[in-house]
């Protein structure tokens, strides 16, 4: 147990001098001479010669390699030097510090519209657990909630509220009324999540035995409710962290959408134009503010139990009751929906620009043409392709990944926070600055920021498993450990795991999508959903379908994969509910003295 | 007196991190011998299944190590050799914790049999092993969910006892059944060392259970002592 605590710890702090320098030597990372860039940029009189590139790097600071870069560059962040634009030549410093300032009023604002829908998610749920009637997990609410992304939310508010009902101001940053759209697109998915995730800890933590003997103890309503709440948010307060810190990401497309000069335009910004001094001040003002809520969440963690825990101490959620016929019937009329719009759209050509602009739709032409003239129903199709195709395989990689690391879950523990921390958008925007806009890039964006979840759940999982009596006891019967894990311990998990990565394909094909909306993902003229999503935007008024075709197929998938997912915990066997077998779970001290 | 059949030398254990360590055992000693049965008593979390598990090869000692015939059994970062583990066998305190639930217990005997390489006919062993447990032989057909508290804890002693360890130790083997069963069952396991030769190391809160033991050992706040 010393051994491997002293193994995460350094496994942290590398992970951790790793991010440092990599953040630091992000210039040396990329794929382009930055000086030559900077050169036609600044001096485009003068000739790119030897002489005059080399001038402009040391200049730069350019010279050395990544370690002399990096040390240059933190030296300079800690004299309060965030160094100068490549574009501009004027220190990024105030620009990053202005950007910060509006975010942290929007992310502020969509905390309290996430405590507000998560409230009302664990409502019922709570009434449940004071009246004493059999408690369930979260209902289809908070799954409705969370099955839309950020993007895809802003872009529905913009549409409805701001263009056609013009309740709203469109864009811009100017008051409360151009905050209230944004923070609630922001909002309403994180408090969908945090609530589902309450709700079901609550459903987990009001089945414990402890809370029984409270009851014929004859503890009151008062007594046992905000008890069994304590316990039920020690237990997620580390996800509300990380859903915070997701905040920042979706920030970063509700600001493009809404115009709002925060600090996720701020670096998708400092990316399309490979500034990557502002790029480097934008992952800094985003890593630290990661930071302070990852430490604010520890601080509540600890609050709550009243002292550190062994990690698998709490309570797993309980499994929601799955898999009804309405999940069934969802999920085969949206793939029947999903696989006519394949069949009819894969023969048509998505390239041919033979129709009018933005020509309606029609029998020949049943989604309409494109501003291009385009036929939108092939580059639907072709675009789900492009879309799921690379969001399975992430999946699968992910939970591959996430298997084998969960058998050195201390060696893994520092990059697991270090990526889980990682909102999508921003690996996107880093690599996409780094290596230019591609779907490799955004691929390998979203696996960086898939593989932990996953890997972490795995090592959760395989902890909680190992420490079940039958297979505690195992090697008194001969069974070798590395058998305990794949006969008795894996089996018992991937069910669990693939049904976790099944929930999240939706969220991997949207975040793709998310990233294809904002230019670093596949390229035009590639028929990708989130490209199709935002060229028919910015014709929302004219040509209405060029918008609701992309937007509508997005939202079948969502609701495709949250029925594949439940059903999919209706069908696998699941581990028996009867006692014996359950890990003993003991409440934590805080609340049980 | 004839050498111990085990010997623990200096066993501790600590949970919790490497900067802020609990100890939940001090180091202890004590010896086990042939032909005889050993109380461990104490109350609710003083470390008596800590002790148990280190004993039983499950659970890494922080300190120390346990002698088996003489020789190094387990200890401080070792786990059991798989060619020994038969010399130690266990009887948990939930019921069937220690076979797997889906499997028929004749076939988990047998997969034990096997797996730790004991040498003669299985069938003829788990025969043996279950009058040795007072199990119904009809009952080695069930999977351990299917059996009652009393009839899974038998089907434990009996997998433990066909495998012909020298100890047995056996943590609150009673403590999940009504006072019937678990007399039933209490004869069943102090009958072991007359029967089988080797030692039993009894975890156990009832005093009268302790009072039939050749010896007691008592835990308190992780402090082992031999108080008879
Ligand atoms: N891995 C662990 N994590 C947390 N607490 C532990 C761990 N191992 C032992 N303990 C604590 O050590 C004490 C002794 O536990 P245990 O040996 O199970 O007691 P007993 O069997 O006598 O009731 C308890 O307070 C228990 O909570
Ligand atoms: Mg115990």
């Amino acid at each position: 147990m010393r051994s491997s605590g002293r193994r995460a710890l350094a496994s942290r702090i590398l992970a951790g001098l790793g991010l440092l320098t990599v953040v630091g030597a992000l210039p040396w990372l990329s794929q382009r001479d930055p000086a030559l860039s900077v050169l036609r940029a600044r001096y485009s009189e003068l000739e790119p010669t030897p002489e005059a590139i080399a001038s402009v790097r040391a200049e730069l600071g350019l010279e050395g390699g990544p370690f002399a870069i990096s040390a240059r560059w933190w030296s300079g962040v800690l004299r309060g030097d965030l160094g100068d634009s490549w574009v501009s030549g004027t220190p990024v410093g105030p620009g990053a510090a202005q950007a910060v300032g509006v975010s942290a009023t929007l992310t502020l604002l969509a905390v309290l519209v996430c405590l507000l829908v998560a409230a009302a998610l664990v409502a019922p749920v709570l009434r449940a657990v004071a009246r004493d009637q059999p408690v369930r997990g979260s209902g289809p609410a908070g799954v409705a909630m969370t099955a839309l992304p950020e993007f895809l939310l802003a872009s529905g508010f913009l549409v409805l509220f701001a263009v056609f009902l013009r309740w709203f101001p469109p864009y811009g940053w100017t008051g409360l009324e151009t905050a209230i759209l944004p923070a609630v697109a922001l909002g309403i998915p994180a408090g969908g999540l945090f609530g589902r995730l309450l709700g079901d800890a609550l459903a987990g933590a009001s089945r414990e035995s402890w809370v029984d003997v409270w009851r014929l103890a004859g503890a009151r309503r008062r007594v046992i409710v905000p008890a069994v709440v304590r316990r039920a948010a020690a237990s997620v307060v580390d996800q509300m962290g990380l859903i915070v810190i997701g905040l920042l990401g979706g920030a970063v497309a509700v600001e493009q959408i809404f115009a709002i000069p925060g600090l996720g335009r701020y670096l998708l910004g400092a990316a399309n134009a490979q500034d990557l001094p502002a790029l480097q001040a934008g992952v800094l003002a985003m890593a630290g503010a990661a930071v302070v809520i990852g430490v604010v969440a520890g601080a509540a963690r600890l609050w709550l139990l009243g002292g550190p825990l062994p990690a698998g101490s709490v309570a797993a959620p309980p499994e929601r009751p799955h898999g009804d016929r309405l999940a069934q019937w969802t999920f085969g009329t949206g793939c029947a929906l999903l696989v006519l719009v394949l069949v009819a759209g894969l023969p048509r050509d998505p390239y041919a620009i033979v129709h009018g602009r933005l020509e309606a739709p029609s029998w020949l032409l049943p989604f309409g043409a494109d501003a291009s003239g385009r036929d939108l129903l092939a580059r639907v199709a072709h675009g789900a392709l492009g879309t799921l195709v690379p969001a399975l395989v992430i999946v699968v990689a992910a939970i591959a990944i996430g298997l084998v690391l969960a058998f050195i879950p201390n060696a893994v523990r520092g990059p697991i926070e270090v990526a889980n921390a990682t909102p999508p958008v921003i690996a996107g925007v880093v690599i996409a600055a780094l290596f230019g806009p591609t779907m490799g890039g955004a691929a390998a964006a979203v696996l960086w920021v898939s593989w932990p979840p996953l890997a972490s759940h795995a090592v959760a999982l395989v902890e909680e498993a190992k420490a079940m009596p039958h297979v505690k006891w195992l090697p008194l019967a001969g069974v070798r450990p590395f058998e305990v894990m794949t006969r008795h311990v894996v089996p018992v998990v991937a069910p669990a795991l693939a049904r976790h990565g099944m929930l999240r394909l939706p969220g991997i094909a949207l975040a793709l999508a998310s990233l294809g909306f904002l230019g670093l993902g596949a390229q035009p003229p590639a028929p990708e959903w989130g490209r199709l999503l935002a060229e028919g935007i910015d014709y929302v008024e004219r040509a209405p379908w060029a918008t609701a075709a992309p937007a509508a197929t997005l939202v079948l998938v969502s609701v495709i994969a949250v029925a594949a997912a439940s059903l999919q915990g209706s069908q696998l066997p699941r581990p028996p509910r009867d006692g014996r077998e359950k890990p003993e779970v003991q409440p934590a001290d805080g609340v049980s003295a | 007196m004839s050498a111990p059949v085990l010997e623990a030398c200096g066993i501790g254990a600590a949970y919790g991190t490497r900067r802020r360590p609990v100890t939940a055992l001090h180091p202890a000693d004590f010896a086990l011998h042939a032909g005889e049965s050993v109380a461990v008593i104490g109350r609710s979390g003083a470390g008596k299944s800590t002790l148990a598990e280190i004993v039983l090869g499950l659970r890494a000692a922080s300190t120390g190590h346990v002698l088996v015939h003489g020789e190094r059994f387990c200890g401080a970062g070792r786990t059991p050799h798989a060619a020994r583990r038969h010399l130690v066998q266990g009887v948990p305190q939930d019921a069937g914790a220690s076979l797997p639930p889906r499997v028929p217990v004749r076939a988990s005997i047998e997969r034990a049999l096997a797996r730790l390489g004991v040498p003669g006919d299985p069938s003829a062993r788990i025969r043996a092993a279950a009058d040795t447990a007072s199990l119904d032989p009809a009952l080695l057909e069930r999977t351990p969910r299917r059996l009652s508290g009393g009839q899974a804890q038998r089907a434990a002693i009996a997998r433990a006892v066909a495998v012909g360890p020298d100890v047995v130790v056996a943590d609150e083997p009673t403590s999940a059944l009504d006072a019937a069963t678990s007399a039933g069952l209490a004869d069943a396991l102090l009958s072991l060392p007359a029967r089988t030769g080797g030692a039993l190391l009894l975890v156990t809160h009832d005093d009268a259970l302790a009072a039939r033991c050749d010896r007691v050992l008592t835990v308190r706040d992780g402090v082992v002592e031999q108080t008879r």
